[in-house]
């Protein structure tokens, strides 16, 4: 990998990194010395590691995703795990299997890269991308709202919970327990009484 | 919202770990209570009827804190007497969709259900009538047909003005003032409501004005003719804007008219509606 390093690679390092990681007294500039690379490696090892900005991203069943940070940080918790600086080789997520962080990562992609430039436009193109990323089974939809939810994506968790509150809005309880085959767990008095206690809305 | 509800319950996360057949009835509360926060209070209240989890989702405290206006706790502080207990945010938003009573039991405020606006209710009894006091002029009658059971009735006069004002801290927002005002009165013969318009007579002379002001300068004055004899109606004054929440407006409302050359009379005056502009229409469908 050290081979492959060259002035462009330090040139553009140091500069994105200035704020956060300290740099070498020794200016950035052509002729970095091997050894000196080589101190510097030991160092930071992961700045130089991630000077194209991706973040790896691990999940529940062990599966790998490597991503754009700016994707990456489309997710507040990632964010904040990022700026809190444990994002040293990748970020575990046993909360998500691979099925469903590769979804996410769909999403996050293309709620980034919409350019803003023709405005109309792209939020066409966002709200039809939208609209056919929730059509998916109800147990995919619940798991995504369980992911948007622990990954802090506000516009995802929006989504998808907006989608699920559509499907039940309008349905007396019957129906809904008949569409979605719901048990009615309460006992008489227990439908007595929260009856009771919702009447308000009802008066 | 999503931080928050991370925290809700240790159960948010057992979903995804196994790769479970999730249905509507076995997703975690904390998820339930999600999905819950983006329907209106009376769907909310429906759905607690599903079951057991939606019951315990549906009285989850961010979903009613996002709900509540903003200035809910000075609300509480301030016109509700309650037991020394704290409440939780879905009793509270409740408690509020009840009428409140304050100033001397005259005025009362509520939550509207579905969106959680302001409304008010100001009774004739709070307003200040010019000759309220002779009853050649006025009269206070009793009737179900007013939330404060109480109307005033107008037999005749030159000098007609009523006015009022109310200081309250209501939430940012655009609101209405409404007269709700009826040509003509009832009357009971032999136990029937029967109407009784002989008394109205001077409104189609000259029109009478709508005066509302506020302390921070809006000011509003409109004028019409009073028509549509035997039926309540909302008479809409106009509207003023509220930008804190925390400080309390102040709203001055009359309705006046003072041209001495002639008389009129046969109004029935309930009391002054104050509401969400949005609300106005819902307002008038109940009459």
């Amino acid at each position: 990998m050290l081979k492959n390093l060259n002035s462009k690679h330090i040139q553009r390092f140091s500069y994105k990194y200035l704020p956060q990681f300290p740099i070498s007294p020794n200016s950035p500039k052509l002729g970095f010395s091997r050894s000196q690379i080589a101190n510097y490696r030991s160092n930071f090892p992961t700045t130089i590691m991630s000077s194209s900005k991706t973040i790896v991203l691990r999940s529940s069943d062990g599966e790998t995703f490597e991503v754009d940070e700016a994707v990456a940080v489309e997710s507040q918790t990632i964010k904040h795990m990022i700026e809190d600086g444990c994002a040293d080789t990748s970020i575990p997520l046993p909360n998500v299997t691979s099925k469903i962080l590769s979804k996410v990562i769909e999403y996050c992609k293309k709620h980034v890269e919409t350019p803003n430039a023709d405005e109309k436009v792209a939020e066409e193109d966002l709200k039809s991308f939208d609209a056919d990323f929730v059509k998916v089974d109800q147990s995919t939809l619940f798991d995504l709202i369980l992911a948007a939810n622990y990954l802090n994506i506000k516009s995802l968790l929006d989504l998808t919970c907006q989608t699920v509150a559509d499907m039940i809005k309008g349905k007396t309880p019957e129906e809904i327990r008949k569409t979605f085959n719901i048990k009615n767990d309460f006992t008489p008095e227990e439908e007595e009484e929260v009856r009771r206690e919702n009447a308000w809305a009802f008066e | 919202m999503g931080a928050n509800s991370s925290l809700l319950s240790p159960d948010s996360s057992d979903g995804s770990t196994h790769p479970s057949k999730l249905t509507l009835g076995e997703i975690p509360e904390s998820c339930v209570a999600l999905v819950l926060s983006y329907l209106d209070p009376p769907e909310i209240c429906k759905l607690a009827r599903l079951n057991r989890a939606f019951r315990a989702a549906s009285s989850a405290d961010f979903i009613w804190d996002d709900k509540l206006p903003l200035n809910y706790q000075h609300l509480v502080d301030d016109y509700l007497i309650t037991n020394p207990r704290k409440l939780g945010k879905y009793e509270i938003y409740s408690r509020l969709t009840r009428p409140v009573r304050f100033d001397d039991g005259n005025k009362e405020f509520w939550l509207d259900k579905r969106t959680g606006g302001v409304c008010m209710s100001i009774s004739c009894k709070a307003l200040n009538i010019t000759g309220i006091d002779d009853r050649r002029y006025w009269n206070f009658i009793q009737t179900n047909e007013s939330r404060f059971h109480t109307i005033a009735y107008l037999q005749q006069i030159w000098w007609f003005e009523v006015e009022g004002d109310v200081g309250f801290k209501f939430p940012s927002g655009t609101y209405s003032v409404l007269f709700k005002l009826r040509l003509g009165r009832f009357t009971k013969r032999s136990n029937r409501r029967v109407s009784n318009y002989e008394g109205v007579h001077g409104w189609d002379i000259k029109p009478v004005q709508f005066q509302l002001s506020t302390t921070d300068g809006q000011q509003v004055v409109s004028k019409c003719y009073l028509e549509n004899k035997g039926v309540w109606e909302y008479h809409h004054v106009g509207d003023f804007v509220v930008d804190d929440s925390f400080v309390p407006t102040k709203v001055k409302f009359s309705l006046t008219q003072i041209d001495c050359t002639h008389t009129k009379g046969g109004l029935s005056v309930d009391s002054v509606v104050i509401c969400p502009t949005s609300l106005v229409k819902d307002f008038k469908a109940l009459l």
